[in-house]
């Protein structure tokens, strides 16, 4: 285009609101691509109002009372609905204690008014490079579970995002619920947001780390995952075999940080520089290391 | 404690139909057969525009018709004329309004937009002011000398330079010949924006019989009144500027909007309202922004701590119209320095066009920005001259009744007391104290301080006037032309009357509704001034109907005019509070028994002027700009984070000169200056790609501190020191309130950590990067203590 046209309004489209799961699936098969879920719309209804995105349908999941539940079956985890909105999740007492690190992260994720309506599921389904929950879910190991009227599927976490923006999410299919294993016994879970102002900020670095065991290194537990670094939320699977090792902790938390960047791929844009996230991928991860492994307090 | 009753009390605000969702703003007003219009922008940041093709925009249902430059070729501004209606035969920059769609909804508008085709001619641009400044630098106004301008306005035909000035106090080379220590340094600031919370948004119609109307979001409606006006050609008497409630302004509001749009819209189209309203991206390319600076500075003193010359070259990043920043380049140069007396001044300061967002007056007039530059050249020399900064700053401090201004004015003896200001705001702050060590070894503290000065930077003639009319309940109604943009300027005009007449303050109304047909005039709502000047002019409209009172009061008791007293809303004879009359009862004049009626209904007026303020010479800026200055300073102590170099607040302490009329608002303007002073600090600027593109034209990447980034601990002290001619001594505090901060905030980084920034704002990107040139063994120190 040759003129510049912020649009106010939003362009036409038909909005679908199912009162069952069975209708959104038939109405997601039926229109396929075509058709976008609307959970809590605080990242849909931007990127239809700046052209983004383009649906002729808009699926609202909202009223779809099987997508509302969480639920917690011990030995099992986590089951959350992909109507289930941060706040609630931010309310659970057992994600808290049990989960602490998705906790940590919804809590930090944008502001209290926006969480009241955004969902889990939605932060993933957009997959964005700085989706603040993703980092949680992969040292968690989450299951995404898909769903599409030829059926159900289960996709580990790592295995959901394909690029920015995009998942491996079939056209006609949707996410149902989000399995979140029981993690290992007396696990710590931490997310560290990196941001500009200390309130409602997309993270220039989002960091989730989870550790188990931090004094007996063959039953170490030591995850590592990434928001902001590369074109996809990234768990560095590296450090969890590096954390095996009887080696002084120092030494390990060394060859953390170069596995982790060898994994990562920051770029420059307005929220900060490569050479900023780098800095805070050596930092921030050291960091994090020495407060889960009980180094520092 | 406040002598007063009223005044001096923290009385809530006037506007609390706001907190009620009564309040109306120009957003909610739509007319009968209203049309909409939308605003295409420019994808070059200069280009020479070849061919505007609107056919198929035309063939939009409900599209009604679509205009560009061609048809509009007045020049609209206040202090240089230079703005183009929508963009004539060049696009300036990145996003300039090249045509405007009007159409039956929002939505046919926009949809036709988006079908419009331009052709253009790329012309090499240029995006920084110094590249601006060469010989062969690409010309954006070609056509510069034709523009109108105000007097005291000298743009440089034939260069991009849209106004030169002068300051020259003394002798420079003698001051650096007597110098012992000297610091040379240069300060930049980008371009940001005012971000206030409301968008533009204007509606426009024009009636049978001529008379145009306009509800819009603005500060000064009469000020909008005479440029349009002036601008379109129209008889002030035909125009009339309705003013609202306006969602923040911070100067970007200031002066004339984009009313001519609309206005000219709704003229081509028999006289239908026309209504254009910008979302956030439009607020962000369509509306002006704040200039960028660049401060290259020369500062001496003697070994016993005297400052004895500076010399400064000052340059404003324009952008593409700098209408209202020629008037911003007169302030930093007329205030040259901080409150300081220094005996040589050498300035010379230009405003220059770039291809980037046009830019306008921001909270502060470019004071901040200035200070930002010269409390650090204090610090500098202070350290040079192993001097604490605080002492450093009180043997220069300005002293009233002696020192002579960089005008080359003697400060009047009432103007304020600068030093005890800085001195006090030291004591808040903690000073002498040694400084707390965090647990986090990663994590350093350190204080810093600034100091100030400000008052309006206005023509010697900005006049102001007041009404208040008796009604029969012995209620007030206060007209004033006063802007109510947040600041609370009518709530503490209420107090006034509400303490000359004894009665609360409930009692009195301010209309949120003013019109400029039926409101007295006042200048603009700018600088710090509305208390000070319509508070003036409101004190003699007081005046006049209380003259009124005694005279009734006299008639009816059979005394002199001067035996009578004004009190609790009533007039009695003094000594005899039983022979009285309430203002109730004397609201339309007095009926005595008898019905024989006498006077009529009491109304009282008022008006000022500014008195003493001259025309500046333009060789050497000598004369006096101002009718009052308030003087400040602040403090903070901030922890500097060198796990992720952000830098965080942790006290700020702040002290004025002035007294206030209403502290619970004066407290307000203090958070809310330091939270916005903060952002500009650490977060905020307009980021522009190689094209000129605007990078983040929105709240989600132009970066705005939130409540939960106020610091918890602010102290806040006004010392009552007031000027005789304000009301009740009050001068101006709305900007003041922001002036100290950027600088306080990167003296204490440099007193934290030894590292000087010298760019707003301090991102924690830039922080690494400078300590990575000036101090990478932090770096090591960390690294050491995290990895081993
Ligand atoms: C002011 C603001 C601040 C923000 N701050 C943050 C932040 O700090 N961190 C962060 O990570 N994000 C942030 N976001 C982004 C957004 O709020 C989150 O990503 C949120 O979790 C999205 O959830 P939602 O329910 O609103 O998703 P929606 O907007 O409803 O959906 C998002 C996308 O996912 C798809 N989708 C939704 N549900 C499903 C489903 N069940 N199956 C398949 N596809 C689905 C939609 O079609 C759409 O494409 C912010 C957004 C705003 C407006």
């Amino acid at each position: 285009m040759s003129v510049l046209v912020f649009r106010t309004t939003l362009p036409r489209f038909e909005y679908l609101r199912p009162k069952s799961l069975g209708e959104a699936l038939e109405l997601k098969a039926k229109y396929g691509g075509d058709a976008m879920i609307l959970a809590g719309g605080t990242d849909l209804l931007v990127d239809i109002r700046m052209r983004a995105k383009k649906p002729k349908y808009v699926i609202d999941i909202k009223g779809v009372k099987e997508l509302s539940e969480l639920k917690y079956v011990e030995g099992r985890g986590l089951e959350i609905g992909s109507a289930v909105t941060l706040s609630e999740i931010e309310r659970s007492k057992v994600v808290k204690e049990k989960f602490h690190v998705l906790w940590d992260a919804v809590r930090q994720l944008a502001d209290f008014p926006l969480r009241t309506r955004a969902t889990l599921a939605g932060n993933i389904a957009n997959a964005s490079p700085a989706s603040d929950s993703a980092p949680a879910l992969l040292v968690l190991g989450a299951e995404v579970e898909l769903s599409s009227t030829r059926g159900t599927r289960k996709l580990p976490i790592k295995k959901f995002f394909k690029w920015v923006k995009q998942t491996y999410m079939e056209p006609d299919e949707m996410i149902t619920r989000i399995f979140v294993p029981e993690p290992p016994r007396d696990s710590k879970g931490m997310y560290l947001k990196f941001t500009r102002i200390s309130v409602e900020d997309l993270s220039v670095v989002g960091i989730a780390g989870l550790a188990a065991n931090p004094k007996e290194p063959e039953k170490r537990i030591v995850r590592l995952a990434y928001a902001s670094v590369a074109p996809t939320p990234v768990l560095v699977e590296e450090v969890e075999e590096i954390f095996k090792h009887d080696k002084p902790v120092k030494e390990l938390i060394r060859e953390a940080v170069e596995a982790v960047k060898k994994k990562t791929s920051p770029i420059t844009d307005v929220r900060g520089t490569a050479e900023y996230r780098r800095h805070l991928i050596e930092f921030g991860t050291a960091y994090l290391l020495n407060r889960l492994l009980e180094v520092i307090e | 404690m406040s002598p007063y009753k009223y005044v001096g009390k923290p009385i809530p605000r006037a506007d609390v139909d706001k907190v009620f969702g009564d309040a109306i703003f120009s957003f909610d007003v739509t007319l009968p057969g209203m049309l909409y219009a939308k605003l295409v922008g420019a994808t070059q940041a200069h280009a020479k525009i070849k061919h505007i093709d609107y056919s198929k925009a035309l063939q939009v249902p409900g599209v009604v018709a679509v205009f560009t430059g061609a048809e509009f070729p007045q020049k609209i501004g206040i202090y240089a004329a230079d703005r183009d209606v929508l963009a004539r035969e060049k696009v300036l920059y990145y996003g300039h309004p090249i045509a405007a769609v009007v159409a039956e909804s929002l939505e046919a508008a926009e949809n036709a937009a988006e079908l419009i085709e331009v052709e253009y001619e790329p012309l090499p641009a240029v995006f920084d002011v110094k590249d601006a400044l060469k010989p062969d630098a690409p010309i954006l106004h070609e056509r510069l000398a034709e523009y109108k301008h105000a007097s005291f306005i000298y743009p440089e035909p034939g260069t991009n330079i849209a106004t030169r000035v002068k300051l020259r106090k003394g002798d420079v080379e003698e001051g650096f010949a007597k110098a012992d220590v000297i610091v040379e340094d240069t300060y930049r600031e980008p371009l940001v924006s005012q971000a206030y919370l409301e968008n533009w948004v204007g509606v426009a119609r024009v009636k049978s019989d001529g008379t145009v109307e306009i509800w819009s979001s603005h500060q000064s409606p009469f000020a909008v009144r005479e440029l349009l006006a002036a601008s379109l050609g129209l008889p002030i008497g035909k125009v009339i500027v309705y003013h609202l409630y306006t969602g923040g302004g911070f100067g970007g509001k200031a002066g004339i909007l984009l009313e001519h749009i609309p206005v000219l819209l709704s003229m081509k189209l028999g006289g239908r309202p026309v209504r254009l309203e910008l979302n956030r991206e439009e607020n962000f390319h369509y509306m002006a922004q704040r200039a960028g600076y660049i401060f290259e500075m020369k500062t001496a003193a003697t070994k016993d701590g005297k400052l004895i010359a500076h010399q400064g070259r000052y340059l404003l990043d324009a952008g593409a119209y700098a209408d209202y920043t020629v008037n911003v380049a007169r302030s930093v140069t007329f205030m040259a320095f901080g409150p300081y007396e220094i005996p040589n001044i050498h300035i010379d300061t230009c405003a220059v066009y770039t291809n980037k967002v046009p830019t306008t007056a921001f909270r502060g007039f470019g004071l901040m920005e200035l200070f930002f530059a010269s409390e650090q050249q204090i610090d500098q020399l202070a350290e040079k001259l192993g001097m604490d900064p605080v002492e450093f700053r009180l043997k220069n401090a300005l002293i009233p009744g002696k020192s002579i201004t960089p005008t080359q004015r003697r400060l009047r003896e009432d103007a304020g007391a600068p030093a005890d200001t800085i001195r006090r705001t030291a004591e808040l702050i903690g000073w002498d104290k040694p400084l707390e060590k965090p647990k986090e070894p990663w994590k350093r503290r350190g204080r810093g301080i600034a100091a100030f000065w400000k008052g309006p930077v206005q023509p010697s003639s900005a006049a102001a006037s007041a009404v208040v009319k008796l009604n029969e309940d012995g209620s007030v109604d206060l007209l004033v032309g006063t802007g109510e943009m947040g600041q609370g300027t009518v709530s503490a005009l209420r107090q006034i009357v509400a303490e000359e007449l004894g009665i609360e303050p409930e009692k009195v109304r301010v209309s949120p509704i003013r019109s400029t047909n039926l409101v007295p005039y006042t200048w603009q709502t700018v600088g710090s001034r509305g208390l000070y000047s319509d508070g003036q002019a409101l004190m003699r409209a007081l005046e006049d109907l209380k003259s009124q009172i005694r005279k009734v009061a006299a008639q009816i008791f059979k005394v002199f005019e001067d035996e009578i007293e004004i009190k609790d809303g009533k007039a009695y004879v003094k000594g005899k509070p039983w022979d009285s009359v309430t203002l109730a009862e004397i609201a339309l004049g007095y009926m005595f028994p008898d019905g024989e009626t006498i006077h009529g209904p009491l109304i009282g007026r008022g008006s000022h002027v500014p008195v003493q303020t001259t025309f500046l010479d333009p060789e050497t800026g000598a004369g006096e700009p101002k009718p009052f200055i308030t003087f400040g300073a602040g403090a903070v102590e901030v922890e500097v984070d060198l796990l992720n170099m952000q830098v965080k607040v942790i006290r700020a302490a702040t002290v004025y000169d002035t007294p206030v009329i209403n502290p619970g608002l004066a407290y307000g303007q203090v958070y809310g200056g330091l939270v916005m002073g903060m952002g500009l600090a650490l977060t905020e600027q307009l980021v522009f790609d190689d094209h000129g593109r605007l990078l983040n034209p929105n709240l989600t990447d132009y970066k705005v501190f939130r409540a939960g980034d106020i610091p918890k601990e602010i102290k806040a002290e006004f010392l009552g020191v007031g000027q005789r001619n304000a009301p009740y001594g009050a001068k101006g505090i709305g900007e003041l309130t922001m002036l100290a901060w950027p600088a306080a905030i990167i003296n204490a980084i440099y007193d934290a950590i030894g590292v000087r920034v010298k760019e707003t704002p301090a991102t924690p990107d830039k922080l690494l990067k400078e300590i990575r040139e000036q101090k990478p063994e932090l770096l090591e120190e960390v690294r050491k203590q995290l990895l081993g």
